[in-house]
């Protein structure tokens, strides 16, 4: 619970206006929750038997009190009234809330706060609690248009006026360049730079900042670091998750796309429309195209459940993804709550979910085709001679294979097999009886294979005696051995699918053919034998097509010395197991030695065509998604259960925002690709709350929180923002900029608040311990990404090159049905790539980035978690990639002064005296890498203020 | 030799902490919000320490806990109703289970004479045996047994209740995964994740066969380097801290680092099973010549170990994930029962029993609950062309016992095959709504924002199941 958790935060604030925006907002964070979950039982309308006749639930309640008549609140003054009294234990027998422990410290000291700043309530009925938002809520209305002030600053200052605050000195040029190059690349400034800067901004402090600020935006850096943002907001990730968790090796072109479009500054409102709909509008397109994978770079079930009830589940789910993506991403709004019931808190009837579900109705997770008209034709036209070669081949083939197949009819038909055919349950050889130390296997055709053993299956082999009571010496439980080569391994489980399996007793596991296809049994000792057994089936009572391929053509031997070998039984007077295993048995005999020889032309005629057909370059293709033109009529399903379809719906928008963007809805039938253009254009033409989210979070990755601190959701649980005005005023001039984000990056970190100090003040701290009034700029720990990137820069490791392409893992990926990502113990040169590179499969562990607070994107996580906990310290000291890094970042430091050098490559700027005597004390003991070690750790490497 | 470093590395650990003017470590840990504060009890908590015993793969109760006579008797005729398609297919008639149920305890209770060990806890255990799940695929159905959502994302039950309570021992973890040695169970670490909870909630992994990730001092590193090292370090950050004050982040993490160091220590000690006399090893079986039986079996130890140090929540797993190997690596019997079961229950059943009389007869149970889960039954009837049974969402068991636990009590049933559950019908939120409640927790008031909503261990659902409850 958040708000228990914030002893410290915004804490005892001067008194303040009741009514402003952040007192509200105070109010209805940390105040209300607690007055409901604590008071509302016995002190509100809603309570079964009201006690001292207090009500809680309103304003007017608490302003009239209880029964006894003193006051229960006085705004300002928290030392008196009997409420906080209560509350705080400090009136024996009237402790409250009675019977349960005293509410934590955070609880109380939010209380006072509240009441030091003039207890503002907000409720005004006393009947009802205003529980939701309406079509007026603050989110949901146009973009103001008409400012008091004309830059960033002026609203800043102005909020802080109020509170008697005022902005920090400008920041220091090294402190300024070293926030200013995470902030925009996500990478440590060089020595050289922070020099070449600090001389400059002696010089012209603006002007320097300016070409900093520039040269950064200009940087392919910039499209890694923000990109990554992106990435989070859209829940991009490169597995399916649920069960299975397959790895999808293919949607890092959207991760690219993603790069790229922001380094090109392409407009935002195209790529939101590229994200919903780029296949349609870019047709051919690839670099536009791919935009739409954003639909399915989501997790979803693709386990082959056979129930149709769970089917339907299944699918309602993953569309379910892309409506939570597509209404968090671009709207800031929780769409997906009014799935099973009317949003409880926000304007959204349950239609509306299903209205923008029709949208992606069509929208099916998988890889298609991805290439330029040009390529295709191209690709078509190669490939079509080709295969008409390869058909002339084929046709003739059969031709000769026909003659073949009449004769050997004829040669068949002439042909007895006294025995029954192989039996998979049992297959069963009596011989005569024979001295065996060993018994050998041998296997040249199964059920699905006439032509080979490998990819049968056996789960025993029996060898008889021949005693009064036999008894089966092939078990390993008589010291048996069992030799073979296995054709499936399961790298976690290695007794999987191995020839042991054969003699383990055990119908249930079956050994997995290799080649050869030969099985070897080993007894202890020399046995008088009489009867030879195998079985494929798992269990003896019924058949099951999950047993796999049974061995049908084989012949059996036995040895003394494992050496000299007599072949006692084989199947070839059995019955054939099919017509082609049977063809098998009599094929040479019915072919001709002029056929033969001509058929051994055609066989590497069609390999060399096939080879020349393999050698055309594939066409791209990519985890896009595809999409079923006339889609599914959609349902409203009664409480989001696919099992109760209610009325139908058409695509179209949310009504919630008719008042300020105009409406669309479409026919029932509408082609698939027009339903996602629809909805596409109306989030980005004339949407406010399109802009406003988008700006937010901009301001959001800039300052560390948000001017609305929930960045995808503007709804009522959300957070109101701190500088409303401002919201709107930077939405406004995203718009100016025509969607182009990278000159409100540039107006936002050139404006002063940005450029101010992160020193800080404890007066300050005192009215707002967080700087979310930005009395200084907050300081920061880096993200995950960037720690890991400051490692391999600062060890000179970092290879920027190439950009894109495949990514590499952190994990080795294990999949045996389910899949199985195991963290490597050590990470080799081949992953010394940015972290925005690394395969970001779901549910996979990744050393020190997860540690660090990369998100598992089972969710899109706008805003990322910042935690400080002793594992994270435990992998950062221990792990094998720190090590390295010291060691290759000890191996840099061969310079006449090795620790200036350091301090210089980790931190830019000199050690100080005491650091430099600590070093080199550290250094003439335990050598450089031990020091170096200790510098990757140091807060200072990853704190920026 | 090692011993004597590891005083010296204590006088050193514990000269560091006194400049935290004893204030737990832990106290100085930082999220987003601030300071660490766990919001604690609502009210006042039978139990202090939650041990889950997690078997993968449903484990079908009508073959291990729910007597069904009347299957016995049916045996191979069909299932009252038309054929059912479940989860791999058709289903065929009913069948038996391939093993007698017998009465236990001074309860009568009828139990598998597959489990002979664990049928004399029956008079500690309260069974719910009409529990129902909304999912019939493992995966989602594990993490819903653990997160009462069937999609990945969610917190599970352990970060809840870390969230809610915190730590009872700094210098280990507050929740720990004990994984199988034959791997991680259906859709891995999401059964144990923090989901949108702060990463130190989640489950951390620590087994017999696998220690805790990174804590290790590197192979190559001697003490007396690494201690150097981190003076080195705590020195650079003191100074840097002082330099920057007013950000509690920076202290945050200094004293992150001692308590890393105090783990250290701590985890390699709790983890040494040497340290245990030669009768409990055998009472747990940790000596057996079922390799699976002796790895499980030095897992209950383990458990029993933490659980005694003052961790918080456990998660033992016995067994893991589907896989192509039908049935061996699970519960998760489709084609050969009686092969597959005559091979986990030997493994189940009497090192968990140990573990239980072992915290039974150390006093354990007046903190510790325990609860046993698995994701779903299996039907009664065999699945077409097999000897096993296919996944039943619509029924299964799971059972508590320990702090606050009425024992030698059978709540809810299923109708007379164990196909569907039809009386007091249970789900995960009533199940987890209990748990909280004997933790002293409302489950309805115990929320964290995330997109939108507060949210709930228990969703929007839930009861306590009050008749269980001591």
């Amino acid at each position: 619970m958040r708000i228990l958790l914030s002893a410290l935060l915004l804490a005892p604030l001067v008194t303040a206006a009741a009514d402003d925006p952040a007192s509200v907002a105070f109010f209805e964070q940390k105040i209300r929750p607690v007055l409901i979950e604590q008071c509302y039982e016995c002190h509100s309308t809603k309570a079964k038997k009201l006690k001292s006749g207090l009500y809680l639930d309103s304003k007017a309640g608490w302003q009239k009190g209880g029964e006894s008549g003193l006051p229960t609140i006085v705004p300002g003054k928290p030392d008196e009234g009997l409420f906080l009294r209560f509350v705080r234990h400090l009136e024996p027998d009237m402790e409250m809330p009675p019977k349960k422990p005293k509410l934590p410290d955070a609880v109380l000291a939010d209380l006072t706060a509240w009441i030091k700043m003039g207890a503002p309530d907000p409720r005004t009925e006393s009947t009802s609690e205003v529980k939701r938002a309406d079509k007026s809520w603050w989110s949901l209305q146009p973009l103001a248009k008409e400012f008091k002030h004309a830059e960033i600053d002026g609203f800043i200052d102005a909020k802080l006026a109020e509170r008697k605050l005022s902005r920090s000195a400008p920041a220091k040029p090294q402190a300024l360049i070293r926030r200013l190059s995470y902030d925009l690349s996500g990478l440590p400034p060089s020595q050289a730079e922070v020099d070449a800067f600090v001389v400059a901004h002696q010089a012209d402090a603006r002007q320097a900042t300016e070409a900093l600020v520039d040269r950064l935006l200009a940087s392919p850096r910039y499209g890694e670091r923000w990109g990554r943002h992106w990435l989070d907001i859209v829940r991009f990730g490169e597995s399916n998750g649920f069960e299975r968790n397959v790895i999808v090796d293919d949607l890092y072109p959207f991760r690219d796309y993603v790069i790229r479009s922001l380094n090109d500054d392409k407009p935002f409102d195209q790529l939101i429309r590229e994200h919903l709909a780029g296949d349609v509008l870019g047709k051919f397109q690839p670099e536009i195209e791919i935009g739409s994978a954003f639909l399915v770079a989501g997790p979803y079930d693709n386990v082959d459940n056979q129930d149709s009830v769970a089917q339907k589940v299944i699918r309602a789910a993953t569309l379910d993804d892309m409506v939570t993506a597509t209404g968090g991403a671009f709207l800031g709004l929780t769409i997906n709550c009014a799935r099973c019931h009317n949003h409880k808190f926000d304007p959204i009837p349950t239609e509306d979910y299903y209205r923008i579900r029709a949208a992606f109705e069509g929208v099916v997770h998988g890889r298609r085709t991805l290439a330029t008209l040009e390529q295709t034709k191209a690709f078509n036209a190669a490939i079509g001679v080709l295969n008409q070669e390869r058909g002339k081949v084929i046709a003739e083939q059969a031709e000769l294979t026909k003659a073949i197949e009449a004769k050997a009819k004829a040669l068949l038909a002439a042909r007895q097999y006294p025995r029954p055919k192989v039996d998979s349950l049992l297959t069963e050889e009596k011989i005569t009886t024979v001295a065996a130390r060993y018994v050998k296997l041998t296997i040249s055709a199964t059920s699905a294979s006439p032509l080979t053993g490998v990819g049968g299956r056996i789960s025993e082999f029996e060898i008889w005696t021949d005693e009064p009571t036999p008894r089966n010496v092939a078990l390993a439980s008589n010291g048996s051995k069992a030799a073979g080569v296995k054709g499936a391994t399961a790298e976690d489980f290695p007794a999987a699918y191995s020839a042991a399996l054969t003699i383990d007793g055990d119908e249930g596991a079956q050994w997995y053919i290799g080649r050869p296809a030969e099985l070897v049994i080993t007894l202890p000792r020399v046995e008088q034998i009489n009867r030879l057994a195998y079985r494929t089936a798992k269990g003896r009572v019924l058949r099951d097509n999950s047993q796999g391929p049974t061995p049908c053509e084989y012949e059996m031997f036995v040895s003394l010395d494992g050496k000299a070998w007599k072949k006692v039984a084989d199947s070839y007077d059995r019955a054939a197991w099919s017509p082609a295993h049977a063809f098998e048995r009599v094929r040479k005999e019915a072919t001709t030695p002029e056929v033969a020889q001509r058929l051994a032309q055609l066989g590497p005629q069609l390999a060399a065509v096939d080879k020349q057909i393999a050698a055309v370059p594939k066409l791209p293709s990519a985890w896009v998604g595809i999409h079923q033109p006339k889609p599914e009529a959609t349902f409203v399903q009664k409480g989001g259960d696919p099992a109760k379809p209610a009325g139908q719906v058409v695509p179209a928008s949310l009504s919630v925002l008719d008042l300020v963007t105009p409406h669309y809805t479409l026919k029932a039938n509408a082609d698939e690709g027009e339903r996602r253009v629809a909805l596409a254009n109306w989030i980005t033409k004339d949407n406010p709350i399109t802009a406003r989210v988008l700006a937010n979070r901009l301001w959001h990755y800039h300052f560390g929180t948000g001017l609305v601190d929930t960045p995808s959701d503007f709804g009522f649980m959300g957070s109101q923002p701190t500088h409303p005005e401002l919201l709107d005023f930077l939405a406004q001039r995203l718009l100016k900029h025509g969607w182009k984000v990278k000159a409100l990056h540039r107006e936002i970190v050139l404006s002063q608040t940005y450029l101010q100090s992160a020193e800080f003040n404890a007066d300050a701290a005192r009215a707002d311990k967080h700087a979310r009034l930005l009395w200084r700029f907050p300081p920061r720990r880096l993200s995950a990404e960037e720690i890991r990137d400051t490692l391999l820069a600062t060890a000179g490791e970092l290879k920027l090159e190439p950009m894109g392409g495949p990514g590499f893992r952190l994990y080795r990926y294990l999949s045996n049905n389910v899949s199985t990502y195991i963290p490597l113990e050590t990470q080799g040169p081949e992953t010394y790539r940015r972290a925005i590179y690394h395969q970001n499969a779901r549910a996979s562990i990744v050393d020190v980035l997860n540690d660090f607070d990369l998100p598992d994107i089972a969710f899109a996580s706008p805003k990322r978690a910042n935690t400080t906990t002793p594992l994270q310290a435990l992998t950062l000291f221990n792990h094998s990639f720190t090590l390295d890094m010291a060691k290759a970042f000890a191996a840099r430091l061969n310079g006449p002064d090795p620790i200036g050098q350091a301090y210089s490559q980790a931190l830019q700027r000199r050690p100080t005296a005491v650091e430099r005597s600590a070093a080199e004390k550290l250094i003439a003991r335990y050598g450089k890498p031990a020091f170096c070690r200790a510098l990757l750790n140091s807060n200072e490497l990853i704190f920026i203020e | 030799m090692a011993d004597s470093l590891d005083l010296t590395r204590r006088r050193f650990l514990g000269a560091m902490t006194t400049g935290m003017t004893g204030l737990a470590l832990s106290r100085l840990l930082m999220d987003d919000f601030g300071v660490v504060v766990p919001p604690g009890a609502h009210f006042a908590p039978k139990a202090k320490q939650v041990l889950q015993i997690f078997c993968p793969g449903a484990a079908s109760h009508i073959d291990l806990w729910d007597h069904k006579p009347l299957l016995d008797k049916y045996d191979g005729t069909p299932l009252p109703g038309p054929i059912e398609v479940t989860f791999q297919g058709k289903n065929g008639n009913l069948m038996k289970s391939p093993w007698a149920f017998k009465p236990a305890g001074q309860s009568g209770k009828m139990i598998s004479s597959n489990l002979p060990h664990m049928a004399q806890h029956v008079d500690d255990m309260a069974f719910i045996h009409s529990m129902t799940s909304r999912s019939n695929t493992h995966g989602p159905a594990c993490i819903a047994m653990n997160t009462c959502f069937t999609r990945e994302g969610y917190p599970s039950s352990g970060a809840w209740v870390s969230h809610a309570l915190g730590s009872l021992n700094e210098n280990l973890p507050t929740y720990i995964s004990v994984q199988d040695t034959r791997g991680e169970p259906p859709n891995g670490k999401a059964n144990w994740g923090n989901g949108f909870l702060p990463a130190r909630h989640q489950g951390v992994s620590m087994a017999a066969q696998q220690a805790l990730r990174n804590l290790g001092r590197p192979a190559n590193i001697t003490l007396a380097e690494d201690d150097a090292t981190r003076e080195f370090l705590r020195t650079t950050n003191t100074e840097h801290a002082e330099a920057h004050r007013g950000n509690d982040e920076l202290r945050a993490r200094i004293a992150a680092y001692e308590l890393a160091a105090k783990m250290q220590l701590a985890a390699p000690e709790v983890s040494d099973l040497s340290r245990e006399p030669e009768h409990v090893h055998a009472l747990y079986g940790t000596r057996d010549k079922n390799p699976l039986k002796a790895a499980y079996a030095k897992n209950c130890l383990l458990t029993r170990r933490f659980l005694e140090q003052g961790v918080r929540f456990v998660s033992l797993y016995c067994a893991s994930r589907a896989s192509n190997v039908d049935g061996l690596l699970n519960w998760d019997a489709h084609r050969t029962l009686k092969a597959d079961y005559d091979r986990h229950c030997p493994v189940f059943d009497q090192p968990t029993a140990a573990l239980l009389a072992d915290l039974k007869q150390r006093g354990l149970l007046d903190d510790v609950l325990v609860i046993w889960c698995t994701e779903f039954g299996r039907m009664p009837t065999h699945q077409v062309g097999t000897t096993g049974r296919d996944h039943n969402p619509d029924a299964y068991t799971t059972w508590m016992m320990g702090a606050g636990v009425k024992g030698g009590m059978s709540y809810g049933a299923t109708d007379d095959f164990g196909r569907r559950s039809v009386k007091d019908v249970a789900t995960c939120y009533d199940f987890y709504a209990t748990v909280l409640h004997l933790l002293g927790l409302n489950h309805e008031q115990l929320t964290y924002y995330h997109n939108g909503v507060n949210r709930r261990l228990t969703d929007v659902h839930g009861h306590v199941i009050k008749p269980i409850l001591a």
